[in-house]
């Protein structure tokens, strides 16, 4: 049998970010991959030790370019509870807000994408026009279109004026509309049912062994999202459903990505409709006392964790910071062994993988010698971080 | 048939597209554009400077008096602000006990030049 080593990556054009994949196949079929995912390792972690509360909100939300909020939101989250600072309502739902609009953009971008990677570029146009609706909704409440800074430790940074929320609910309609639309398509569009029906396939144990997060795991059956097993801000309050499916491959991962965006339309809709009044921040002390706390978040992508550690300065001690791709990294190599070469671009597009924000792991060879007679680590720079 | 309508449809139907530059995407109010200080409200302090998570902001010297809160005073310092530094997150603004720095919604873009300053220029 002769075995062939694709390399793909780091520089590829059906790549977004910097990754590089060696493929091993076996004539057309894939027998085996290796992952570097090490490229775009920006020290954001120990740079965040570095600032106070007040600076570090711009730095953290900067570790990703779509699920900004996401970050910044479960690193208050994070220091408000170990201040014990309680937010007030009005800002807990304007965290939602900007929350689930973040979902309904990245959820519409992944379409797009993925649209794209089959060679369907109507949707991909489609999708990122009504996108812009989202955008331009995000560009009012905040005052930018990716890196909105709303939060602060306490609160928000910005109130809704009755304007906005009434401009922002105009837009409801014309991507309720859409979004149906989208729902027909992944049903009878013969284009992305042929490439997207039974490829990368996930069971439920699977997806549960390999710990995926997010829209993968669900698409397999697993009922799991932490806005409703551990649920903040407003999750608990407000009325919307778990999307699952049972499919388990691209095209259960679209269903569900498309049903999560008419929920969260359905979540922004109810939170701008039933906007309490008050205050929108609460006084928060400067410096956090010590304390270790492990902060979730369902950002659109799965679940994201910070573990931070505070000592009782303005500074946190340590930031460690888990994003979802980095759990569903583990089920793609699976879902690619023994599939043809030409599925790589979709079934990696499938969990909608962000490599910049999953650059910080720590490989650990279990057994290696790392003497001088060690092969060298993996990773641009020689260091395996 | 449909792919006929369709094409009729397109052929005869307008862009989605925005014509620019005869048509311009409006900027909304409340934008985070370029970022500009009113000096005659500066009134020293360096807050912006302290908050600013790019330090793109250091404190020149520029004495003044200027009126704050109904009392003159005399300010020692102004900020100076690397454009080409400025992440454009606001928090100078959202921290300026005068009113005085401000992101402005009109220009979008920042600065071109490595070294392009802004002092008090709103």
């Amino acid at each position: 049998m002769t075995r062939i080593v694709v390399p793909i990556g780091p520089q590829h054009p059906a790549l977004k970010e910097p990754v590089n994949f060696r493929v091993v196949t076996d004539g057309e079929r894939i027998v085996d991959l290796e992952l570097n995912l090490s490229y775009s390792h920006r020290g954001i972690e120990k740079a965040a030790e570095q600032r106070d509360f007040i600076r570090v909100l711009p730095l953290i939300e900067r570790v990703c370019g779509i699920c900004s909020h996401s970050h910044a939101t479960v690193f208050s989250k994070g220091i408000e509870e170990i201040m014990g600072v309680e937010i007030p309502p009005r800002a807990q739902y304007i965290r939602t807000i900007i929350a689930e609009l973040e979902r309904m953009h990245s959820h519409m971008l992944w379409l797009g994408v993925a649209a794209h990677e089959v060679g369907f570029n109507t949707l991909f146009m489609w999708t990122w026009r009504d996108r812009e609706a989202v955008l331009d909704t995000l560009e009012e409440l905040s005052g930018n279109r990716v890196h909105y800074n709303m939060n602060e430790i306490g609160g928000v940074r910005l109130d809704l004026s009755p304007s906005q929320v009434e401009a922002a609910l105009a837009r409801m309609p014309v991507l309720e509309e859409r979004i149906r639309a989208y729902v027909g398509m992944v049903e009878d569009e013969e284009t992305m049912l042929t490439r997207f029906r039974g490829v990368g396939s996930l069971s439920r144990e699977e997806a549960l062994s390999f710990g995926a997060v997010g829209p993968t795991a669900r698409a397999s059956g697993v009922d799991y999202d932490v806005r409703k097993d551990d649920p903040y801000l407003v999750y608990d309050e407000i009325p919307w459903n778990v999307v699952t499916d049972t499919n388990g491959d691209v095209y259960g991962r679209t269903k569900v990505r498309i049903g999560e965006i008419a929920e969260s339309l359905g979540i922004v809709r109810h939170c701008l409709e039933n906007l309490p009044g008050g205050p929108i921040r609460a006084e928060a002390p400067k410096a956090a006392p010590p304390g270790e706390i492990l902060s979730r978040y369902e950002a659109p992508r799965g679940e994201v964790a910070h573990f931070i550690r505070t000592n009782g300065t303005a500074r946190v001690e340590r930031v460690d910071i888990r994003t979802p791709t980095l759990a569903n990294w583990t089920s793609v190599a699976h879902c690619l062994i023994g599939r043809p070469l030409a599925d790589v671009p979709v079934i990696v597009a499938a969990i909608d993988p962000c490599l910049s924000c999953t650059s910080r792991i720590t490989l650990v060879k279990s057994g290696g010698d790392l003497g001088k007679d060690a092969p060298p680590p993996n990773g641009p720079r020689g260091w395996s971080r | 048939m449909s792919v006929l309508s369709e094409m009729l449809r397109n052929l005869f139907s307008k862009p989605v597209t925005t014509r620019y530059p005869a048509e311009r995407v409006p900027i909304p109010d409340g934008f985070r554009g370029r970022v500009g200080c009113a000096d005659d409200r500066c009134i020293g302090c360096s807050k912006c400077s302290l908050v600013c998570p790019a330090s793109a902001i250091t404190m020149v010297d520029s004495p003044r008096m200027v009126e704050f809160k109904g009392r003159t005073l005399e300010r020692k310092k102004r900020p100076s602000i690397a454009l080409y530094q400025c992440i454009r997150c606001g928090l100078c603004e959202r921290h300026c006990p005068a009113d005085a720095i401000h992101l402005r919604n009109g220009q979008s873009i920042n600065g071109s030049t490595l070294d392009e300053v802004v002092t008090c220029t709103l």
